[in-house]
């Protein structure tokens, strides 16, 4: 699908070098609004929906702050972990300020599966359904993320 | 036909190539504002020329507000006060202005502030004091695997001034992928009285433009651009019992403030609580420890989170809280100087406050 203007923008600061060293469309050729749409697909199989997921990783993030970014096991089956580095990052869609560095790890020890996010990862998936090119460092597999998560 | 296509092709470059020019004289005629004045606090005024940002403004005439984005309005660090002038609050700065700082509606972001017209602003007289400095690399130690010590020496005759904890901001160069400079803010981890040059403790950020290119790109010799000094984490000077709390590059200040206090001479009872993962986080302990040895009270407590089996670790474990009730003789008569992640941060002033320690007397510097 072709790209808007707004989409240009947005895609000009997902690039390398601009917010994150690597971007945030990894080797991804598909339009933004195409990722978007085929992750929203797969989320929608699943039977979740982008707000859902972002709520869950929100919560687990803040478990493990409040145990003083250290190892937390939540609900009896998670092991989480934040790492909190110094600095802010802001989203490419250029809205809503700026977010904490920080990667939260997530392991779901009944499945073994295991996530790892960013602040940014949660207002990206939360507030514009996006979760990353295919390649990127940060990309979350919707599938994965749901199976991880709940 | 072929002469009328002809004809109406050049008809249409005419009238296109005279909307050009009349749109490049109109956005110069209407975007020289001329000289422009800047009042600052009533005391300085500054001549520019108008038509940049208040942030370039400023920074053109060596008076440097602090900016972590450089420029790009999303880190609101370069907030100040601009009394006239400034016309009205934009959109872009709206989202990073708190609900009091628009009420009152002279909190703005100078880097989105464009100077079209005299305009009176209020800024911190410290300010004043933060200059750019160019600095060549002299040494770069590999603290742990993922922590560096970097020292800058400032070219000829170069001095800063500032006081212990403060910071400075790094100034990147393009390279691989990053085709612009960033700007990022480090404490200097050097005591006050090496003014000619300062050291920065730098740790590696996965994804991190600046930690990249100082972790990856950075050498013996090359030259930097820095400015500061900035901050109002620094060391008051009483008489108070201090506790020092620190995790990971959270040392860089309180080295800092530990090495000009074995300048100047303390006799205060300090407490040093150092948290870290495990004992490949752990870093200058030796020389942390060595500080017992130069004051007449002082402690170092390196504490481990995660401790492994079979790492030979002794010493204490877990979270630093726990151990504060030992370290406290006089709550009230004790300061504190925090500096690491929020949720550290949170954590450890929710538990000296639980101690008795004055709000007004816990001091922090937070990586968030």
């Amino acid at each position: 699908m072709k790209e808007t203007t707004q989409e240009q923008r947005i895609r000009a600061r997902m690039q390398p070098g601009i917010i994150s060293l690597n971007g945030f469309l990894g080797k991804d050729k598909r339009s933004i609004s195409d990722i978007i749409s085929d992750d929203d697909k797969q989320l929608q199989a699943l039977s979740r929906t982008p707000i859902e997921v972002a709520e869950r990783m929100l919560y687990f993030s803040n478990a493990s702050f409040n145990a003083f970014d250290g190892r937390v096991t939540v609900d009896d089956i998670y092991v989480v972990e934040t790492e909190v580095t110094r600095g802010r990052m802001n989203c490419p869609w250029a809205h809503d300020g700026f977010h904490r560095k920080y990667i939260t790890s997530l392991t779901n020890t009944k499945n073994n599966t295991t996530v790892v996010w960013t602040a940014l990862n949660i207002h990206l998936i939360k507030e514009h359904s996006f979760f990353e090119g295919k390649g990127s460092a940060f990309r979350l597999d919707p599938a994965t993320l749901v199976k991880a998560l709940f | 036909m072929f002469t009328i296509i002809i004809k109406d092709v050049t008809v249409l470059s005419a009238i296109g190539s005279l909307l050009a020019i009349i749109m490049v004289i109109a956005q110069r005629r209407l975007s020289n504002y001329g000289d422009c004045k800047i009042d600052i606090n009533g005391k300085r005024e500054l001549v520019i020329k108008g038509g940049n940002s208040l942030l370039s403004s400023l920074s053109d005439k060596q008076i440097f507000l602090p900016s972590a984005c450089g420029g790009r309005g999303s880190c609101a660090a370069c907030k100040c006060k601009v009394i006239s002038g400034g016309g009205p609050i934009l959109p872009t700065e709206k989202p990073l202005l708190t609900k009091a700082e628009l009420a009152a509606g002279d909190i703005r972001l100078a880097c989105q502030v464009k100077v079209k017209s005299d305009i009176k602003i209020e800024i911190p007289a410290g300010i004043f004091n933060i200059r750019r400095f160019n600095a060549t690399v002299t040494e770069i130690i590999d603290y742990t695997y993922d922590t560096k010590g970097i020292t800058f020496k400032f070219a000829d005759g170069e001095k800063i001034d500032f006081l212990a904890g403060q910071y400075v901001q790094l100034e990147t160069k393009p390279y691989g992928k990053v085709k612009q400079g960033v700007i990022r803010a480090y404490s200097i981890s050097s005591k006050p009285e090496i003014n000619s040059s300062l050291q920065l403790i730098i740790r590696y950020v996965p994804e991190g433009i600046c930690t990249t290119w100082v972790h990856q790109h950075l050498k013996l010799g090359d030259t930097v651009s820095l400015t500061g000094p900035y901050g109002d984490f620094f060391l008051r000077d009483t008489d108070a019992d201090i506790i020092y709390v620190a995790g990971g590059s959270g040392k860089a200040p309180i080295k800092s403030m530990l090495e000009h206090l074995a300048v100047i001479g303390c006799k205060r009872k300090m407490t040093y609580f150092f948290g870290a993962r495990t004992t490949k986080d752990l870093y200058l302990t030796d020389e942390m420890h060595a500080f017992e040895k130069v004051f007449p009270s002082f402690e170092y407590v390196p504490v481990l989170s995660h401790s492994e089996q079979g790492d030979g670790w002794t010493g204490k474990t877990g979270f630093v809280m726990p151990y504060f009730k030992d370290a406290i003789r006089d709550p009230k008569n004790t300061e504190a100087y925090l500096c690491g992640s929020p949720g550290m941060i949170n954590a450890v002033t929710k538990a000296l406050i639980e101690e008795g320690i004055p709000k007004d007397k816990i001091y922090y510097d937070s990586f968030g």
